[in-house]
């Protein structure tokens, strides 16, 4: 939380000094009528000596379980003490996800990137305790990406029909892993922890690595984004999530000067997580009696219940309320999910976000382009 | 010489200074409120032959003897767009006295785009396509909208990056400075 209020407010201070930056903006340079979706990583790179500020709320719905390609209800693993069972299962979740992020661009082809974000999660429980129903909450700073994104190839600096870019990165542990729960019916499931799919963050320092094909051909515009999240170390629990690979395909087309809408197809592949937390062999967190020997809790404590793939189709909208400031909403479906032991499955995905571009006096925009000295200026 | 010689010549003197000099700072005024950076040394503008919508190539040397205003655009480009209706008000009052303007658009496809711009803003001035990019990379364009302004002698005058308002007064002393007759 900390990270992002600082965040903020460097963000703010900066726009406020940077306001008389805006004194010249007749120029566009090759960006103009947007490039790539802005859920995607790295899209919308900010011209030369500018920053580009984005920020994104998102919002999952998740309902019912999934067991491979088979959906699940919740009654089929309980909640009841049998062998087997489990003594909590979950039902429905809603996560907000707050995301901030801020790029400058060094060189035509380099820009530097920082995103961070803030979760909310309340997952819909039903328990052998009485009351049986309750909601897990959690909430807290998830784990910030801090990236740099290098243009590989360009056919063009100003009309481009083709780029190549690499994504390198690492993502920091500003998340936590050892969030508690607060208000389990039974209090003396209180204090203990939440499972892993309620912690916002991994606890180690992640290397991230991407690659982007951009495709122009107006009004479309086209490309592909492969993006993947090693989990290489162990964090202070003595476990490591399952890494991430993520490919988008995206089409958009402009159909107004100031809109474009896109289609997207998302997919994902994530491991399971490693082992319990050093903590859960100790105290017996997320274990039937608190007792480390004894079966999990709910199918969220057992780390081989997680991972999968998944496959989103997205459709959105991206518009430009005025110059330099870009608006965009998505809604995204899963059209096929193959999970690992009962998960909660993806229902629908909302995002909204919002992205300026800040010229500073090196800008081109703001100072202009050079005459040509090949030319007799 | 008697004294009151010399100071009637010095006198002449200073009145003809400021009787040529003034239009010339005038002139340099404008070019200055227009923000146009000004050649260093004089070169003639780089020949090209581009076709316009209708199919025919239309050539610099077909506006030889004019003023002209090179505007290069994109119809992805929103202050290109938003410059257009001020360069045709510049072209309607200054046609008829040698003014010419060349829109270059260097939209690589969708000229259908470039056509629905000419008919929603009514634009009669000479818009050519430059699909492939060479003459946009003769004049060394980095950004858009960018202009030269190209003298009746062929020779490159100014260079103006970004968009501008083209009908305003300053605009039009501008050009008006740069005919071949000078001020009217």
């Amino acid at each position: 939380m900390h990270v992002i209020k600082t965040f903020l407010v460097v963000c703010i201070t900066y726009l406020m000094f940077a306001s008389q930056a805006w004194a010249y903006v007749g120029l566009c340079c090759a960006h103009c009528g947007g490039n790539m979706p802005l859920n995607i990583p790295g899209g919308g790179i900010p011209e030369t000596h500018e920053f580009r500020f984005k920020v994104s709320q998102m919002y999952m719905y998740m309902d019912s379980l999934r067991d491979g390609t088979d959906e699940k209800n919740y009654s089929d693993y309980g909640p009841s003490t049998a062998a087997g069972k489990y003594r909590g299962v979950p039902k429905t979740m809603d996560s907000w996800m707050t995301m901030v992020g801020g790029a400058y661009s060094f060189t035509d082809d380099f820009a530097a990137m920082i995103m961070a974000g803030y979760v909310r999660n309340s997952m819909d429980m039903t328990t052998t305790a009485t009351p049986s129903d309750y909601t897990m909450f959690s909430q807290g700073a998830t784990d910030t990406k801090i990236m740099g994104k290098y243009r590989l190839y360009s056919d063009d600096n100003l009309a481009p029909k083709m780029q190549l870019s690499t994504i390198l990165g690492v993502a920091a542990p500003t998340g936590k892993i050892t969030i508690k729960n607060t208000n389990h019916p039974s209090l003396k499931m209180r204090g203990h922890l939440l499972p892993f799919g309620m912690q916002p963050g991994s606890g180690t320092w992640d290397p991230i690595f991407g690659l982007t094909y951009q495709k122009i051909a107006d009004p479309y515009w086209m490309g592909a984004n492969f993006m993947t999240t090693q989990r290489l170390f162990l964090n202070d629990q003595d476990y490591k999530k399952g890494s991430e690979y993520a490919v988008d395909l995206y089409l958009m087309r402009q159909f107004h000067e100031r809109a474009l809408a896109s289609f997207q197809l998302n997919g994902k592949a994530w491991g399971d997580y490693s082992d319990e937390p050093k903590r859960g062999k100790e105290s017996g967190d997320c274990h039937a009696m608190l007792n480390s020997t004894r079966d999990w809790m709910t199918p969220l404590c057992d780390p081989t219940n997680y991972g999968g793939v998944n496959l989103h189709a997205t459709v959105g909208l991206q518009f430009q309320p005025v110059p330099l400031q870009i608006a965009e909403l998505n809604f995204s479906v899963p059209i096929y999910q193959n999970l690992k032991g009962p998960q909660l499955q993806s229902d629908y995905m909302l995002r909204f976000t919002y992205y300026w571009e800040v010229p500073t006096k090196n800008s081109r925009r703001y100072k202009g382009f050079s005459a040509p000295k090949e030319l007799g200026f | 010489m008697k004294r009151s010689s010399i100071f009637y010549w010095l006198i002449s003197l200073i009145a003809v200074l400021i009787l040529v000099s003034g239009p010339a700072i005038a002139h340099q005024d404008f070019l200055e409120k227009m923000g146009v950076a000004l050649p260093k040394r004089e070169k003639f503008a780089p020949d090209f032959n581009l076709k316009n919508l209708d199919g025919d190539t239309i050539g610099l040397k077909d506006f030889k003897g004019k003023t002209i205003l090179l505007n290069f655009w994109a119809t992805w480009c929103q202050p290109c767009k938003e410059e257009l209706p001020s360069m045709q008000k510049l072209y309607t009052e200054l046609a008829a006295r040698g003014v010419e303007v060349v829109a270059v658009s260097i939209d690589r496809d969708n000229h259908g785009k470039v056509r629905k711009y000419k008919d929603q803003y009514n634009l009669t001035f000479p818009i050519l396509l430059d699909p492939g990019q060479e003459v946009r990379k003769s004049y060394f364009i980095m950004g858009l909208p960018t202009s030269y302004l190209i003298g009746a002698d062929g020779h490159l005058k100014g260079f103006i990056s970004g968009a501008r308002k083209w009908d305003s007064p300053a605009s039009i002393q501008m050009f008006s400075q740069l005919l071949p007759s000078g001020i009217s």
